[in-house]
């Protein structure tokens, strides 16, 4: 199936660098990407994410800002920039805690993928062609109402200490539910955004 | 119109003689001396011997100023002498030679707001016309601008002044008093490379200092570097030695003080600017003629595309004239302090002083 | 005399927005700029607290930092208890580039809010009251003093509620409250005036904010709002009740904070001068 890679628009970064970013479905070889990762593999090097950790589109382009900004000003906490939007998206500072909370796992299903273009080789179709031959999942459309039918709100909210934030709980309550996201999903952000503080 | 100017709110009595020409041309210092009670180091100086220093020179300083003036007695058109804020007993010792003068010579009494005569001084000797003023010395901080006839304090120290921190520290260290101790640690600090960690207390627009003094005379007794041994050192090896363990030295202290207390003041001025829109800047009182505030300041003013104005020691350090100047121009407005409205007064805020001189 | 001011180059990533942030105001500690957001379809507010050249470079980094920071972790505690105030989108507190390589200050990325600043409001208010009231009737008077009130009355609730979550602002005026325009399909409210006072109240400018429970420092930041409505809003002082009103209902904590209000009023926030 054609791959639904979207070349992510953020304004304040250089025009060299690029971001692709790609969301799957009913992912059936995540152990096998895993696998690449740890073996260094550098064909696989990019952000693969347990999308059910993702609560939103601008959560995941906080992570992925944030890793870009420390990677383009030579503060890297970890090996490169897409391990960094891995641990970017975990409001502790421990690295190998957020591989375990946010990163691909063997029973990994929903998958988001980052790759941003650290060198020039690296387009738009490589990132296409490579994933569609790599990835054995269906690719979906990165936005905000796929990522809610994905998201495990009750962990995310555990993992950033947010519990006793109201819930967006079933999408019938209107208003309050937009409201309970948008607050969360802020909470996020301003977390993301002090890590390290 | 000639003015005599008695000054003596601390440890310095100032007389000054100005004249403002009746041809409207600008105005003329005939006189300003001054002479200073110096404490021996280690100690602060005392109302009570301050206050009789400045009773044994008030007389001498008078008519020497007089004479250097080249005026007689009739010429002169009023006595303006420091009514607050102050000493108590230094300030009172003035104010009752300055009755005295008034009732011998059958002249008009002026009493100045010590602040008021900084402003007024600073705004004549540099040309500045409306700035925010950064008034430091050692008994007042505070950040002034000029609104509907008042010199309003913007920011103001919640603890002690400035220079009575800086003057505090060098008793700890045992630096000398002579000319003046801020003096003397500005001459030391020239030596400082360590900024040791000071605590940085802005609040809005005030800023505290009480911390910062207990931190750092800590600091001074944590690596033994207080008293007068250490300043006999000092002296020996005029303040190159370089500890071997990074530790701090007496002139790293010195220097961290000024870095930290300085770029506070610079950081409520600039407050006060933007507040205010005012691109000048005026810094007066003793601790103005130190060369790296000036210095700091200039780069903030540069910085904002304005100016800072400064004076030298003649007339940042307190002094006659100023009186002499602040009180003129009271006096051209009909203002008359009556005998019995001359006591005077340790407290005494700037935006007390109706500024009747000013347009609004 | 000096140069024209300019105000110092943005650091990065700012240094590659397209288009350039537009500069909003410049502050004696931060330059505001109105940019986009992440998602570029969202504006957004850039605070940057620029390197001051006059500090030591040490002392410079240290308060630029800790600065930022602080205010970064208020707002972000307030979102999170819920308080109206911009969110974080983003933040770097040792900011690269600037005039030279290396250090050039701070800066953190803001939610944008829509809407007027409580200032122009009132502003805008008084102003029409002063050359149209005597056209208005009881009815119609009393209709306009009542918005008044109303407005006062919900920054007062709003103000709680940012004590209540342990904030102080420490700089409060007018023109660090605004009114967020409420979301299209609400009815518009009808006035003589022209000017709304509806929309949700929302702080702004958190520079001087720190996290303190105590009295003291909640009563002087009502107070020092007392003093700029006073000194700013002559007509609408008289309201200031209200204001007082909706913070005691507000939270369980707002009484002994009143009480100190009234010692605060008393000896006013300065002390008197020694020489």
């Amino acid at each position: 199936m054609a791959s639904q890679l979207e070349r992510l628009d953020i304004l304040h970064l250089p025009e060299s660098l690029s971001v692709y970013v790609a969301l799957y479905r009913d992912v059936q070889n995540a152990a096998f990407l895993r696998q690449q990762l740890l073996s260094g593999n550098k064909e696989f090097e990019y952000a693969f994410i347990d999308a059910s950790m993702v609560l939103s589109r601008a959560h995941a382009t906080a992570a992925i800002f944030r890793a870009i900004n420390d990677y383009t000003n030579d503060r890297l906490k970890s090996h490169n920039v897409h391990s960094e939007i891995v641990f970017s998206l975990n409001p502790a500072n421990n690295i190998a805690d957020s591989f375990r909370k946010f990163g691909i796992a063997d029973s990994t299903k929903d998958l988001l993928v980052v790759k941003v273009s650290v060198s020039p080789e690296i387009t738009y179709d490589s990132v296409a062609t490579h994933l569609e031959t790599s990835v054995q999942g269906n690719s979906v459309s990165f936005d905000d109402e796929t990522l809610s039918e994905i998201s495990d709100v009750p962990r995310i909210k555990k993992v950033f200490k947010l519990g006793a934030l109201p819930s967006p709980g079933d999408k019938t309550n209107g208003t309050q539910n937009t409201n309970a996201k948008r607050q969360l999903e802020l909470s996020l952000l301003g977390a993301i955004a002090l890590r390290g503080s | 119109m000639i003015a005599i100017g008695m000054e003596g709110s601390a440890n310095k009595i100032g007389v000054g003689i100005m004249s403002h020409p009746k041809d409207g041309s600008p105005p003329q210092v005939l006189a300003n001396i001054r002479h200073t009670y110096v404490s021996p180091p280690g100690e602060g100086f005392l109302p009570k011997d301050t206050a009789r220093h400045h009773r044994a020179w008030v007389v001498n300083l008078v008519k020497r100023a007089l004479k250097e003036a080249k005026v007689s007695v009739e010429d002169v058109d009023c006595i303006c002498f420091t009514q607050g804020p102050g000493m108590g007993a230094p300030l009172q010792a003035v104010a009752i030679a300055a009755r005295m003068l008034s009732l011998l010579w059958g002249k008009a009494l002026v009493g100045v707001n010590h602040c008021v005569g900084h402003i007024e001084m600073g705004r004549l000797i540099t040309g500045a016309t409306n700035p925010v003023v950064l008034y430091v010395s050692g008994g007042n901080t505070q950040v002034i601008a000029y609104s509907s006839q008042r010199y309003r304090i913007f920011g103001e120290t919640l603890d002690i002044a400035v220079g009575n921190c800086l003057d505090r520290f060098a008793r700890t260290l045992h630096i000398s008093n002579d000319p003046a101790p801020g003096y003397n640690i500005e001459q030391l600090a020239k030596q400082g490379k360590q900024l040791v960690d000071l605590p940085y207390v802005v609040k809005g627009m005030d800023v505290s200092f009480s911390g910062i003094l207990a931190a750092i005379d800590g600091l001074a007794a944590a690596y033994g570097l207080g008293g007068s041994e250490k300043a006999r050192e000092d002296a020996q090896a005029s303040g190159k030695v370089q500890d071997p363990d990074n530790k701090p030295t007496r002139a790293d202290l010195c220097f961290s003080l000024q870095e930290t207390v300085y770029s506070m003041l610079v950081e409520i001025t600039e407050r006060a600017m933007a507040h205010v829109g005012s691109k000048q800047v005026l810094i007066v009182g003793g601790v103005g003629s130190n060369e790296r505030l000036q210095e700091m300041m200039g780069i903030m003013a540069r910085d904002r595309g304005g100016s800072v104005y400064a004076t030298d020691e003649r007339f940042c350090i307190d002094n006659g004239i100023m009186i002499a100047q602040a009180g003129m121009l009271a006096y051209q407005t009909g203002f008359r302090t009556p005998l019995k409205e001359s006591s005077c007064t340790q407290r005494f805020r700037t935006d007390e002083v109706f500024v009747k001189w000013r347009e609004d | 005399m000096a140069d024209e001011y300019k105000p110092p180059a943005l650091p990065a990533p700012f240094n590659n927005t397209r288009p350039a942030p537009e500069l909003l105001t410049q502050g004696a500690e931060a330059h505001l700029y109105k940019t986009v957001s992440l998602d570029p379809s969202i504006p957004a507010a850039l605070k940057v607290r620029p390197s001051k050249p006059y500090r030591h470079p040490i002392l410079d980094r240290r308060l630029t930092r800790q600065r930022i920071i602080q205010e970064a972790r208020c707002l972000s505690k307030l979102v999170r208890e819920g308080v109206s105030v911009p969110a974080v989108l983003a933040l770097d507190w040792e900011g690269q580039g600037g005039d030279e390589a290396g250090w050039g200050g701070a800066w953190l990325m803001m939610e944008w809010i829509n809407g007027p600043v409580v200032r122009v409001v009132l502003e805008q208010w008084e102003a029409w009251m002063k050359k149209n009231a005597s056209s208005l009737d009881a009815a119609q008077l009393e209709q306009e003093n009542s918005r008044v009130r109303d407005l006062l009355r919900r920054i007062g609730k709003t103000l709680g509620g940012l004590h209540k979550a342990g904030v102080v602002h420490g700089d409060l005026t007018t023109s660090n409250l605004m009114l967020r325009l409420p979301t299209e399909g609400t009815e518009s409210e009808t006035s003589p005036t022209g000017v709304s006072m509806q929309g949700e109240v929302v702080l702004i400018d958190f520079g001087l904010a720190s996290q303190s429970a105590q009295d003291e420092d909640r009563a002087v930041d009502l107070y020092v709002l007392e003093r700029a409505i006073g000194s700013t809003h002559p007509r609408s002082e008289p309201f200031m009740e209200e204001l007082v009103h909706g913070y005691r209902e507000s939270h369980r904590g707002a009484v002994s904070t009143l009480k100190r209000l009234e010692d605060v009023r008393m000896r006013g926030r300065k002390r008197s001068m020694i020489g």
